[in-house]
């Protein structure tokens, strides 16, 4: 409900599928290991959200090195979804996890169908976890990855799969989709077809530097992906097309860097924020954020999260 | 590890393109050791740049400050070269590993490439300590530059042994050049930090030589924590580590130079 009024305790929940999210920031995926390195530097119960660096069948060393290089308000990454895989994660990253009050969500890669099937297969077994957010976007991988995310029935076919093996009334599935697409709309609505509880986007935009002394890309695989402060209109943009698109919620990223930036995400249609690059330069980003929400919920006069997106003129 | 804002002390030019930088050390927080680095965030805006810039400690004083020699060349440390005393500074540290102490037994030699001057000092502080105390032999180090001009203006330690590329101070030629052409009185233990062609030409001596190699490695890396697996450096095994958890400092054997850049 929106009053004219301040509000001095808005509800910060959000609801996605079956699960209840003590507050809408979470850390996006890829940003955050699994939670060892900033759980040093505060309390990770704080979060809305935990979405852990992504998780494959196997281990995955990844790609060669330059992995990164900074851009103009941002920086590309080709990782290639370095991880223990599901073993290596169950075994050595689940157990700190698990402890965790806030949720935590395992981002599930793979280069097959089969491969994302795997994954959320052998981890509906284990306790700890509070839903999936199945990567069919990421641009840095030979097979797979992006492939799944440009194709809508590809993306229902996938998410219908997980959907069956995960069962109605578990674990939600968020689909995260890419920005690389010529409609993120029909991508979004594939995901709702195929039975997802929300989606989230975006991931990386493709992007390429060049070493004009070199005449090389910085890049050792040559293209990476863009993310950081450059690509927020952009995600605020495919944000107000996706919620437009589907019922389900829309969990927003893409250059969050402060209050404000989340909350142009949650005007446009967000049910949810996650915080990416910025962990890199301000580890405190999310707290921050989460603060700078509450503060312009009471100011505004929003009594829950959902507000939000009914104020969009 | 942690994030903190703090001062700058001092910013003064030693060579041309190369500044020392001072700030203040919160007093809570564990004393960096030689071979760990600290990020500092640079630019007056939050949007850019993005990523924080890695520097390595080169030397720490009794007064709480810490001290770092900084190469200006990119947006990121020029921004850092304006800096002013009294200037607030935004630093996450200590990161990273450290060098290990050498064996008693063992003749301490350590190898800077230009800029890499910074930790070889700091290390050069301590092991100069640990000799005085009997705990390992005294330390040599041998200091690289392309020329004369670029040798910074700071004390640099009793004995030390500059190179230049072109002859115009010290020994001509690089400081792996220098260690392969003088006899130690034990066998050496080597620190290297540096260019990567001359860690890897460190690592071919220490391999013919049979010496312990530890080297300080240098790499693009975006969090310094260990969460994005971004600064990933080969070893000759296929595997990767990362720079920023793993290293800066790491057994310069088991590294794969041909793959370094």
């Amino acid at each position: 409900m929106i009053t004219k009024e301040t509000v001095p305790h808005p509800d910060m929940t959000v609801r996605i599928g079956t699960l209840v999210m003590p507050n809408p920031v979470g850390v996006a995926s890829g940003t955050f290991g699994y939670g060892e390195e900033y759980g040093a530097m505060y309390n990770l119960d704080a979060l809305g959200a935990l979405y852990t660096k992504a998780v494959t069948p196997g281990y995955r060393a990844g790609n060669p090195a330059p992995r990164i290089v900074e851009t103009p308000a941002g920086m590309l990454n080709s990782i290639g979804l370095a991880n223990p895989g599901i073993d290596g994660f169950i075994n050595e990253k689940l157990p700190a996890l698990s402890t965790l009050r806030c949720p935590v969500i395992v981002n599930v890669a793979g280069s097959t169908e089969d491969d994302y099937l795997r994954v959320v297969e052998r981890l509906q077994t284990e306790q700890g976890l509070a839903g999936y957010e199945i990567n069919i976007s990421c641009p840095n991988v030979a097979h797979g990855g992006l492939a799944f995310g440009t194709d809508p029935d590809q993306v229902e076919r996938l998410t219908r799969r997980i959907k069956n093996a995960v069962g109605s009334g578990g674990r939600p599935v968020i689909v995260k989709l890419s920005p690389n697409v010529t409609d993120i709309a029909e991508m979004a609505r594939a995901a709702e077809a195929g039975g997802a509880d929300a989606v989230s986007c975006i991931n990386t935009l493709v992007g390429m530097v060049i070493d004009i002394e070199k005449k090389r890309p910085v890049l050792a695989r040559g293209t990476g992906g863009l993310s950081g402060p450059a690509i927020r209109p952009v995600g605020v943009a495919m944000v107000y097309k996706a919620s437009r698109a589907v019922s389900i919620p829309v969990v927003g990223l893409g250059g969050i860097t402060c209050a404000e930036d989340a909350i142009q995400y949650l005007l446009a249609g967000a049910a949810a924020v996650q915080v990416g690059t910025a962990n890199f330069s301000r580890p405190e980003t999310p707290l921050e954020v989460l603060d700078g929400i509450a503060a312009y919920m009471q100011r505004e006069g929003l009594s829950k999260v959902s507000d939000f997106r009914t104020l969009l003129r | 590890m942690t994030r903190f804002d703090t001062t700058v002390t001092t910013v003064r030019q030693v060579a041309p393109g190369f500044i020392e930088l001072g700030f203040t050390w919160p007093a809570h927080l564990q004393v960096p050791l030689p071979g760990q680095f600290f990020t500092v965030k640079t630019g007056g805006s939050k949007y850019d740049p993005v990523l924080r810039r890695p520097f390595a400690f080169s030397s720490f004083g009794s007064d709480s400050t810490a001290y770092s020699i900084i190469q200006m060349k990119g947006r990121g440390t020029a921004w850092l070269g304006g800096r002013r005393t009294g200037d607030p500074l935004d630093v996450m540290g200590p990161l990273g590993t450290a060098f290990s102490a050498p064996p008693a037994s063992a003749s301490p030699v350590l190898l800077a490439g230009g800029v890499g001057l910074g930790p070889m000092l700091y290390l050069m502080e301590s092991l100069v300590r640990q000799a005085a105390d009997g705990a390992c032999a005294a330390p040599v180090l041998a200091a690289g530059f392309r020329t004369a001009s670029l040798v910074p203006a700071i004390g640099l330690p009793a004995g030390t042994v500059i190179c230049t590329d072109d002859g115009s101070a010290g020994f001509r030629g690089t400081v792996v050049d220098w260690l392969a052409g003088t006899a130690t009185d034990a066998p050496p233990y080597l620190y290297a930090c540096g260019p990567a062609p001359m860690l890897a030409a460190a690592a071919g001596l220490a391999r013919a030589t049979g010496a312990r190699y530890e080297a300080s490695l240098e790499q693009w890396m975006a969090c310094g924590v260990g969460a994005c697996a971004g600064c990933a450096v080969r070893l000759v095994s296929g595997d990767y580590i990362k720079a920023c958890v793993d290293g800066p400092v790491y057994d310069g054997l088991l590294v794969d130079w041909e793959s370094y850049r």
